[in-house]
């Protein structure tokens, strides 16, 4: 095989088998790799209604086939699993180096079984595969745990290892790759602790081999050249990072503020990308094979906050910033850096905190259930100890780590938790931009936005700008939208390609790089293939057409102030549109004949 | 009006807003008198061979002009006029 490696490494962790075994060639075509083939792997091996948190939940690694070449900002991969925040099939991607490793190592995917009977670490080596203790690093950070690693093991050996936060069995928790880069969603962090496995090392010396090395190096080429030169993709993103959004949604009333209450804050530019870019960034940092350079290496010296790392990304400014109406963004990033150093979800925890400030705002709870944790909305300082505290699994921040939609439920408000199948919405309000709610509504994992990032067409005009306030096609919209990135996440992609080049340009990438031709459309439909079989396993695993909506609020009060004042989100009316364009039933359930048409029958 | 800039135009700029006080009827005439003011750094991002450059976001109270009337928005001494270069994020 050519792209994929054509090898799996299953390590059983409850006895301490390891194997290897071939790949799967029509399954590699059809499901691409990453998110899809590690979706295809859960769905015929693991019953969906399994508990996440015991040893028959599987925990997968899985590459794609451009992961690991040198095809533009395609150095990705997903850790496919049933999550345990929402109890659907997750699919968490994250970048970094450690994708690209796995595949150097000789394996497209890593399949993880069992429950290891005491804390172990994985050490791979091309062919050489260890079970390791690690009863000394159990406990410590992210950043202590990678450097102990790599001080026992090899200098530049990749590592992907949970902290305190996945220990602690945290809904929220995330795997952290590389130190700084997450595999941040749908608490696939808390899985990783649930088998006791602290961390997976790995060093690589072959390669990834090509089935036709001159259309492989012309389609790179011309991929590159499109994102380059693309006015978009090109500059922005390396200059400001995903942060230039926070002035862009503010200005258009869909910045969800103060736990989704309201669309706008007042002081939104002091936590912006462009503050970030004057004050605390270092440089810019890109992933493997990245030609974009997103990533934020920054340093804040504010005493109170003063620590070194990466990020905010967006939607972590957001959570720690509007959502908690606090505009301080030397403790935003300081939240970001407790969030990398405990692995914990970014995005799950900033809504949290804004949920528990709500709480509180509305006397729901007190000092007493906080333990002395004064939540106002506003409090950068005890917002940045409630992230510490849930990071740690101390005081009120156990109640914390369990998500926001567990915290108010245990008070009786899960109303007041802005989450989609019980994981945290994103920085978009759905009542300002019609499609992404939608798009939160119908996701596979939940409240998320990079499976269906309408945002591009609504807000940004790319490729084209479309009315975001209207609901007229945003059936189709989203359907697309997810339907290729289902697709170019399983390539091993960053869904940031899309603003230089599209499935054409993916198609052309794939066939010179796998030798199975793929057109823009068979591309488009791998993604709707793989999309069809998330809801599949969803549906087996209890979820229903009542699942996919939205907090109520969204539904019934308006955003009060700002450009967007007055809207709510027209969910009810787009969803059946939506199962139509789908091919499903007024349930939500996926027709014969679509399944027949996709090969899912 | 008040003018609002972002990202990249505000090294044109200098600044990230003002109150503009010369009369412009539309954004065609407020784009041009901002491109003679700021210059080539300011105007490449927004126009190109006179019209509304592909991507660059501008916003009149709040409504994007591309769902408006382009550079042919009117404008009126109270109007919040918001300029974004091309940009992506997510």
């Amino acid at each position: 095989m050519h792209g994929w490696t054509g090898k799996i490494l299953r390590i059983d962790l409850s006895t301490g088998k390891i194997t290897t075994e071939a790949l799967k060639t029509d399954l590699a075509r059809d499901y691409i790799g990453a998110r899809g083939l590690g979706t295809k792997y859960m769905y015929d091996e693991v019953d969906p209604t399994v508990d996440p948190l015991s040893p028959a939940n599987k925990l997968i690694f899985a590459s794609g086939p451009m992961t690991g070449t040198f095809a533009p900002s395609a150095g990705r991969y997903d850790v496919v699993t049933k999550g345990p925040l929402t109890g659907t099939i997750a699919a968490s991607n994250s970048g970094g180096a450690w994708g690209p490793e796995l595949k150097y190592a000789g394996y497209d995917m890593l399949i993880l079984e069992g429950r290891s009977p005491k804390p172990v670490y994985l050490w791979i080596q091309d062919d050489k595969v260890e079970i390791r203790n690690a009863a000394h690093l159990w406990g410590k950070d992210v950043p202590e745990t990678t450097e102990a690693l790599n001080a026992e093991t090899a200098n530049d050996a990749k590592i992907a290892c949970i902290g305190p936060a996945g220990e602690n069995l945290s809904f929220i928790a995330s795997i952290m790759n590389d130190m700084q880069r997450a595999a941040g969603r749908t608490g696939v962090g808390a899985v990783m602790g649930s088998k006791n496995l602290k961390a997976v090392v790995v060093r690589g010396t072959g390669a990834v081999t090509v089935a036709d090395k001159t259309a492989f190096l012309a389609a790179v080429s011309k991929a590159s050249t499109m994102i380059k030169e693309h006015p978009v993709g090109g500059t922005g993103l390396r200059l400001y990072g995903t942060n230039v959004l926070v002035n862009i949604l503010n200005s258009v009333g869909g910045l969800p503020t103060g736990n989704f209450q309201d669309g706008h804050f007042e002081t939104a530019d002091k936590v912006g990308g462009e503050t970030l870019a004057a004050n605390q960034l270092q440089r810019p940092k890109g992933c493997f094979s990245c030609i974009i350079s997103c990533g934020r290496a920054t340093k804040v010296n504010h005493p109170k906050y003063k620590g070194e790392g990466e990020g905010p990304e967006y939607e972590t400014a957001w959570g720690f910033g509007p959502d908690c109406r606090i505009d301080n963004l030397d403790a935003v990033i300081k939240a970001n850096y407790y969030c990398n150093e405990y692995g914990l979800d970014t995005i799950s925890m900033g809504s949290t905190v804004a949920c528990a400030m709500e709480l509180f705002d509305r006397g729901i709870i007190t000092l007493d259930d906080t333990e002395g944790l004064e939540l106002t909305f506003g409090n950068a300082d005890a917002m940045v100890e409630a992230v510490r505290l849930a990071g740690v699994g101390q005081g009120f921040g156990k109640k914390l780590a369990l998500g926001s939609y567990r915290l108010a439920s245990l008070y009786g408000h899960p109303e007041l938790s802005m989450t989609v199948k019980k994981q945290e919405m994103p920085a978009y309000d759905p009542r300002a931009v019609q499609g992404i709610g939608l798009n939160y509504a119908t996701n596979n994992r939940g409240g998320c936005h990079v499976r269906g990032y309408t945002i591009s067409p609504e807000v940004l005009g790319v490729p084209v700008k479309v009315d975001k306030d209207s609901i007229d096609g945003k059936a189709e919209l989203v359907a697309l939208f997810q339907n290729l990135t289902a697709a170019l996440d399983s390539s091993g992609s960053c869904l940031f390609a899309t603003f230089g080049i599209g499935a054409p340009e993916f198609a052309e990438l794939m066939t010179a790089l796998t030798g199975f031709a793929y057109t823009g459309d068979s591309f488009i439909e791998a993604g709707e293939r793989i999309w069809n079989l998330e809801r599949l396993w969803n549906l087996k695993a209890g979820l229903t057409a009542a699942d996919d909506t939205l907090p109520p609020r969204l539904l019934s009060e308006p955003i009060v102030t700002g450009p967007s004042k007055g809207a709510v989100s027209r969910l009810p009316e787009m969803l059946p549109l939506y199962y139509g364009v789908r091919g499903w039933d007024a349930n939500g359930v996926p027709t014969p004949e679509k399944l027949s048409a996709l090969a899912l029958a | 009006m008040k003018v609002s800039y972002f990202a990249l135009l505000r090294d044109a700029t200098k600044k990230s807003h003002e109150v503009w006080q010369r009369p412009a009827a539309t954004l065609r005439d407020l784009l041009r008198d901002l491109a003679a003011e700021y210059g080539p750094n300011f105007a490449r991002w927004i126009l190109k061979d006179g019209e509304l450059a592909g991507y660059a976001i501008i916003l009149v109270n709040g409504q994007d002009v591309r769902g408006l009337q382009g550079l042919d928005t009117p404008l009126s001494p109270d109007s919040d006029v918001f300029i974004f270069p091309p940009l992506a994020g997510g």
